[in-house]
């Protein structure tokens, strides 16, 4: 899916995160996770509706884990360029395992709640 | 019951746990739910199932929704195996309902399903708008104890509101 661009100030630190992650694996049992995108502005981003629609698109894609993280560094890559772009990935526990999968430039997630979510 | 005698009554009593091809549905599907025997049923115990990763679809958008579902209940005869729940939760993945109605839904097949003396299920879902919607449904069965429950978890719920954001 192409992501449509929206032009920003270059070199701005840009940090988006999602918990909304789904997707399926081999098995059909669903994947649940936080995604975080990090990246320096070369003069643009993407548009977040179109991004939030991939995010969806995701729900019925079937993927081994540890891809998930290629799979949407691929798609902000062939989208929008950028320096520094790094994704995230941490998945909720499967089998008392938790998984973290990282692709591109390593940086610190910042961790948010969603707002006004109980916890 | 000896251990032995117990471990085939359990084994005997479910299909889907354990079982190595397992089918994930991805349409409503209440046929998936199972249930075993309660072997302490002269005593009132609570059980709680919490559910972190329910998902379905906003019936006029079509945009996900997600939400953590609390299940709290003191069983009477049946109760429900946790795989079986999973499978069936995870069934509303295209299942277009608004917050208030899949609560409801989910807890009336539970009531169905086991035939609980008390049920509560609390749906904290995640915002939409900035506002998140958090539905109670609850039941109790004819026994005025558990009527007695009903009444005052219903009349005292969020008397002290929740902090939010």
């Amino acid at each position: 899916m192409q992501l449509e661009k929206v032009k920003i100030h270059i070199d701005t630190k840009v940090q988006y995160l999602s918990h909304e992650l789904l997707f399926l694996a081999q098995s059909g049992q669903p994947y649940r996770g936080t995604i975080y995108v990090n990246f320096t502005s070369i003069g643009e981003t993407f548009n977040l509706q179109d991004f939030k629609k991939y995010i969806t698109s995701l729900r019925d894609t079937t993927l081994n884990a540890e891809d998930i993280a290629y799979a949407i560094f691929h798609t902000i890559n062939a989208s929008i360029d950028t320096k520094e772009l790094g994704v995230v990935v941490d998945l909720t526990a499967r089998g008392g395992i938790q998984q973290r999968i990282c692709f591109g430039t390593e940086f610190n997630v910042i961790n948010k709640a969603n707002i006004f979510q109980v916890r | 019951m000896d251990e032995q005698e117990y471990k085939t009554k359990r084994a005997n009593e479910v299909t889907q746990l354990g079982s190595a091809q397992t089918q994930y549905k991805y349409e409503y599907a209440p046929q998936v739910l199972e249930t075993f025997e309660n072997v302490h049923p002269e005593m009132d115990y609570w059980v709680t199932l919490n559910a972190d990763e329910f998902t379905s679809l906003c019936p006029k958008t079509n945009q996900p929704d997600f939400g953590t579902l609390i299940i709290n209940y003191i069983p009477n005869i049946k109760m429900v195996e946790s795989k079986s729940l999973k499978l069936y939760l995870f069934s509303f993945i295209n299942s277009g309902e608004f917050h208030e109605d899949v609560v409801n839904k989910i807890g009336k097949d539970l009531v169905k399903l086991m035939e609980p003396k008390y049920l509560e299920i609390i749906g904290q879902f995640y915002p939409r708008g900035n506002i998140s919607i958090h539905p109670t449904f609850s039941y109790a069965n004819e026994d005025e104890k558990y009527k007695e429950i009903e009444k005052y978890r219903f009349l005292n719920r969020n008397l002290n509101p929740q902090r939010v954001g």
